[in-house]
């Protein structure tokens, strides 16, 4: 297996990528009793459109699909359902789907490898019927239902409906009622077979393992797959604006909520400097509106802002955008400050201490990630599916110069490219 | 691992947990007394405004300037309602020093920093700051008013408030908006070192600590040294429920703009067995723990009625709240699905394996609560408010030790008490 480390923090990552294209990360964490496994696939819900590599069919399919067939994976055909099955074993299961993947995993003390059979025999045997998917189709409304009542997340997809015209990011990753509602066994079918296949699957583990035996287990345990050649995501053309810049809505809230957006256009453009990028903009954020900055200090006395906004830069191949999120009764204030100190930044350059004193405290976070095993799995799969190795934002710290910081500060933080999305009160 | 804990004078512990499966070093000090309707609002607002400035770091902004320096050391704090006491929480984690890139005493200077804020606040005249007083004021009635905007917890709170009307526990945790316009700096102040006096203090340093002589830097500490010793009126956790009489069900319902319903019922677990708890706790399990439970069975996978179904059992107040978002209209259909599963558990439908799912679900738990540095302080703090001392073997071991029975028997002295819907 290859060995990535990372000194600084006295941890290691055991990679390897399976003949049948699966690639298999695993991170040992020897004093620990809890273990924590994640099997991921690299379809989310911007992946609507797309060429299956066997057929050449092209397909492009309803909204919310790569989050229902997650809901569907864990039904068997003998009528048993693989989530109960993992609870009956005492070990904590779930599954999830994001924009980009989507995940199943468990968390457990014991009983790990009884659980690792359920896990990868019911990710390796789909099992749809037009009378289990018109049944999901009622429980998952109540999961749209659910968010739509949430104000944070209307705040978010408004956000991303200012800074992207044609982008699926700005597609609900649920769907919507009458989206989901066109879901049939046969397009869940379709994206199983193409997205499910170990050449674009990823598993990251993390516990008290010994790799090689591990992996051998792992192993054991898949069954063998045709190969298919290389799925062809269909995305719109990249934009070089945004769409609005400013939206809002009113919802049943005691306080108006905000989410100060900057589209980054260039992206993951330059892909080999990614991380260093990701973390000057964690620095930039952080000396922006950070807990110990200046305008945190003066919004929080005026009464503009209640407590630290959240701080966010999500990116992949399709789009990259950093969000800035909080309550205040003034959003337009808040945006304002945002706006003037990065002018003010850009034309007298970053303050030297202040510049320490934050890398320090990023650096501190990073290395606060290695707690959990949780996290550190998530992590693992979830920057590997970037193409990212997660111990770079450890070892690369040190080469994130205050000139570069600068540099970034400059590409991405446009005032031509800057949105707000507001919650007001009812 | 080891856990040990120490009386530094009466009223005033520290709790050692030595582990070496952390990155950080995690210290923190907990303030309790019992919960008020005259106090509760001053005790949330103290929690704020502490955290504006010690005599030593003037403001938030110095404060956390310094805790940047020290690779972003994290300072929290917040309130709770532990059954029904008012706790005021103080955290402060750091990286261990092992981890830094170069050599330093984080550690004594974390809990320099953590006793400072809680203990020597800055004063000006005989009170707070009063620009701080004000400010916090403001920030406590946006969060008092904040309740509403997410609705799932918003029904929670709202159905322990109907369900405890009358007694401390259906007070609310940060306070009334009513009651803060009556408070200003100096007055609270004057209440503040009543507080510091009385309540129950205890200590927690979680972390590679071993060769640091945590106790003795704690002693030494110049805030710590000057607190008094005191019998503390904090109110002990009860180990069996207080038995009392079944009522009607109460329905309260409330209006707001939503597109779901949130459904909660609050149930009174009425059985004082020994052992009681932990029966509760099976209980709730099969009824609503997690995906193979009967709620989440019965109401979302058979029904489809909900996305999500489960319950929650609150030990020290012996109540379980069983909760789901459903479509307004089937309201009628969700509640009848509830009783049945209620039913069903007094009747004895339910397996061994049921039991056996449930009680695995609980155990692997506990087992992990080591893996995570503040549920482990967590645990060990409410058995301390419970002042019984139960090592993680042996609360496993009277998990394993419920019967059938005992379930069925405590199902039938379980009752509904309220039921509260949020709808439009």
């Amino acid at each position: 297996m290859n060995i990535l480390e990372s000194k600084k923090i006295k941890e290691k990552a055991y990679l390897e990528k399976l003949d049948n294209g699966m690639t298999v990360i695993i991170i040992p964490k020897p004093n620990l009793d809890k273990k924590y496994i994640i099997w991921g696939t690299h379809f989310g819900s911007i992946d609507n459109r797309f060429i299956m590599p066997k057929t050449g069919e092209e397909v492009f399919i309803p909204d919310g699909v790569a989050h229902f067939l997650e809901h569907k994976m864990f039904e068997q055909p003998n009528g048993t359902n693989s989530l109960d099955t993992l609870m009956a074993l005492g070990l904590d299961a779930n599954a999830y789907t994001t924009n980009d993947h989507t995940a199943y995993l468990f968390e457990c003390t014991d009983n790990f490898y009884e659980g690792l059979d359920e896990l990868m025999d019911y990710v390796q045997h789909p099992y749809f019927t037009d009378e289990n998917v018109e049944k999901e189709k009622g429980i998952i409304a109540q999961e749209i239902k659910m968010y739509d009542d949430e104000p944070g997340w209307r705040l978010y997809m408004n956000a991303m409906d200012c800074m992207y015209k044609e982008n699926p990011i700005k597609i609900d990753i649920a769907g919507s009622v009458e989206s989901i509602n066109k879901i049939t066994p046969d397009v869940l079918y379709k994206c199983y077979n193409t997205f499910y296949n170990p050449s674009n699957m990823i598993m990251a583990v993390c516990g008290d393992f010994k790799p090689e035996e591990l992996l051998q287990e792992i192993k054991k345990r898949l069954i063998p797959k045709e190969e298919q050649g290389k799925i062809t995501r269909i995305y719109p053309e990249k934009e070089m604006t945004i769409n609005k810049p400013y939206k809002e809505d009113k919802m049943e809230v005691s306080i108006p909520l905000f989410a100060i957006g900057y589209k980054d256009i260039e992206g993951m453009d330059n892909e080999k400097d990614i991380v260093k990028k990701h973390i000057a903009i964690e620095i930039l954020l952080n000396m922006i509106i950070g807990k110990s900055s200046e305008n945190y200090k003066k919004l929080y006395e005026a009464g503009e802002l209640l407590a630290e906004p959240d701080l966010d830069y999500e990116f992949s191949k399709e789009y990259a955008h950093v969000v800035i999120s909080g309550k205040s009764k003034n959003p337009q204030v808040i945006k304002n400050a945002v706006e003037n100190t990065v002018e003010e930044f850009k034309n007298k350059g970053l303050n030297e201490e202040h510049f320490d004193r934050i890398r320090k405290k990023v650096y501190g976070d990073y290395v606060v990630e290695y707690n959990s095993v949780g996290n550190i799995a998530r992590m693992f799969l979830a920057d590997n599916i970037k193409g990212i190795n997660s111990f770079d934002y450890i070892e690369e710290f040190n080469s994130v110069t205050k000139k570069y910081t600068e540099e970034i500060l400059k590409n991405v933080f446009k005032s031509e490219n800057m949105i707000l999305s507001v919650i007001n009160c009812k | 691992m080891y856990y040990e804990k120490k009386e530094l004078k009466k009223g005033i512990t520290i709790h050692q947990i030595n582990t070496n499966k952390f990155k950080t070093n995690l210290f923190s000090v907990f303030l309790a007394i019992p919960l008020e309707r005259e106090n509760v609002t001053k005790n949330a607002l103290i929690a704020a405004v502490l955290r504006r400035g010690t005599q030593n770091l003037k403001s938030q902004d110095e404060i956390s300037k310094k805790l940047e320096e020290m690779y972003g050391a994290s300072f929290d704090c917040g309130i709770e309602k532990t059954g029904d006491n008012h706790i005021l929480k103080f955290y402060l984690e750091s990286i261990s020093e092992e981890f830094l890139p170069e050599k330093e005493e984080l550690s004594k200077k974390c809990l320099q920093i953590l006793f400072d804020i809680i203990l020597n606040p800055l004063i000006e005249n005989d009170g707070f700051k009063e620009e701080y007083i004000e400010s916090e004021k403001r920030n406590l009635k946006q969060i008092i008013e904040s309740k509403i905007d997410n609705k799932r917890i918003y029904s929670l709170e709202r159905c322990i408030e109907e369900m405890f009307k009358d007694s401390p526990y259906g007070l609310y945790k940060y306070g009334y908006v009513e009651d803060l316009e009556k408070i200003n700096a100096k007055d609270l102040y004057k209440y503040y070192k009543e507080l510091i006096s009385r309540c129950k203090i205890d200590i927690f340093a979680s972390g590679t600590i071993e060769n640091l002589d945590i106790y003795k830097i704690i002693e030494e500490n110049e805030q710590i040294a000057k607190l008094k010793e005191r019998t503390p009126e904090y109110i002990v956790n009860k180990q069996k429920a207080e038995k009392i009489n079944e009522k009607e069900e109460r329905i309260v319902e409330e209006h707001l703009n939503v597109g779901q319903g949130n459904l909660v019922l609050g149930l009174k677990v009425n059985d004082d067995k020994e052992n009681g708890k932990y029966i509760a706790s099976v209980y709730n399990a099969i009824l609503g723990g997690g995906a193979n439970s009967k709620l989440f069975q019965n109401v979302r996978e058979k029904e489809s009625l909900a996305y999500t179904a489960g319950s929650n059992y609150k030990r020290q107040k012996d109540a379980i709240f069983i909760r789901c978002g459903i479509e307004i209209d089937k309201y009628e259909k969700a509640l009848n699905t509830i009783k049945v599963q209620l039913t069903d558990m007094k009747e004895g439908k339910f397996s061994e394996e049921d039991i056996n799912n449930a009680k695995q679900l609980i155990n692997s738990s506990i087992k992990s609560i080591n893996s995570e540095q503040d549920t482990e302080i967590t645990y060990y703090y409410g058995q301390e408010l419970s002042e019984q001392f139960v090592r993680i073997e042996e609360y496993m071991k009277k998990i394993e030790e419920v019967s059938k029975n005992d379930i069925e028997h405590l199902a039938n002295s379980t009752f509904i008490d309220t039921i509260y819907f949020l709808r439009n």
